[in-house]
């Protein structure tokens, strides 16, 4: 489905706020990594020694995945104070994301609940969970 | 990070992102979290499980303070400190939580590694000090 069929005029958003909520949603996938993070430290001991230094390896790439999304989320959080107060047409976006929990979420933070949207229903093509 | 020894935290806020966010990084520090998004369903867990803290936001039902109220009213035995967060806190709301028997206040947005942190303090501090998880115990920690 196309996002831009579902009416652009209809969910609009000020930059602050999309930031904000997209701060949010970088600040959620920093703690799942972090979450897969622990699970990994804590399955390293359960590995043969032998084979235990490349399952390092992919800890140390989840850590620096958590730290990089942290910090991202830290950034777009900042931001989110210091843009001009404008608006802009977030429904086509939300459209696009293939993720339907995630567009639901982020429609209903950007003030979609309020007017009764659900981008779960309709956003992207594919959920695979 | 696992340090929560798998003591309970409730927390109430109407933003599943932030939901989810909370639950997760109080997991993996070893907290048992439990999350909810209503006052009802908040007072609801109340009635089954007494937390050993809890997270509550100002936006909770379009009013926060009235469940951090009716909360304490209730359950004026339990003690368990309460982290109060909240957009555009001003030093009223502060002092309004406070006076409801909020221990710590924290304006959104924060990270959630920094709330979890500061659950860990309160946790300590009303281990240590008792009385300071009181409600009306004065202004003792809560700042913006």
């Amino acid at each position: 489905m196309d996002g831009a069929d579902l009416g652009d005029s209809v969910l609009k958003a000020t930059i602050a706020n999309t930031l904000d909520v997209l701060a949010w949603e970088i600040e959620l996938a920093g703690a799942r990594s972090h979450y897969l993070d622990s699970i990994i430290g804590r399955m390293i001991n359960l590995i043969p020694e032998d084979r235990r230094a490349e399952f390092v390896e992919s800890m140390h790439t989840v850590d620096l995945l958590s730290q990089q999304l942290t910090s991202l989320s830290a950034f777009t959080r900042r931001m989110s104070g210091d843009v001009p107060d404008v608006s802009a047409y977030v429904h086509a976006a939300l459209g696009h994301i293939t993720l339907g929990a995630l567009a639901d979420r982020m429609s209903a933070a950007l003030g979609g609940e309020e007017l009764g949207i659900d981008h779960g229903e309709g956003a992207g093509d594919l959920d695979l969970f | 990070m696992t340090d929560g020894h798998g003591q309970r935290v409730l927390v109430v806020d109407n933003d599943r992102t932030v939901l989810e966010l909370l639950k997760i990084r109080l997991e993996v520090a070893g907290y048992h979290a439990y999350v909810t998004r209503t006052g009802a369903d908040a007072l609801d867990s109340l009635r089954n499980v007494r937390p050993a803290a809890m997270i509550l936001d100002t936006n909770v039902d379009g009013d926060g303070f009235a469940l951090l109220h009716a909360i304490r009213h209730r359950y004026a035995d339990a003690h368990f400190p309460i982290l109060m967060t909240g957009r555009d806190l001003k030093v009223d709301d502060v002092r309004h939580a406070q006076a409801d028997g909020a221990q710590l206040c924290m304006v959104k947005p924060f990270s959630g590694a920094e709330a979890v942190e500061r659950i860990g303090r309160l946790l300590q501090l009303a281990h240590d000090r008792p009385a300071a998880a009181t409600p009306h115990a004065g202004p003792t920690v809560a700042h913006i």
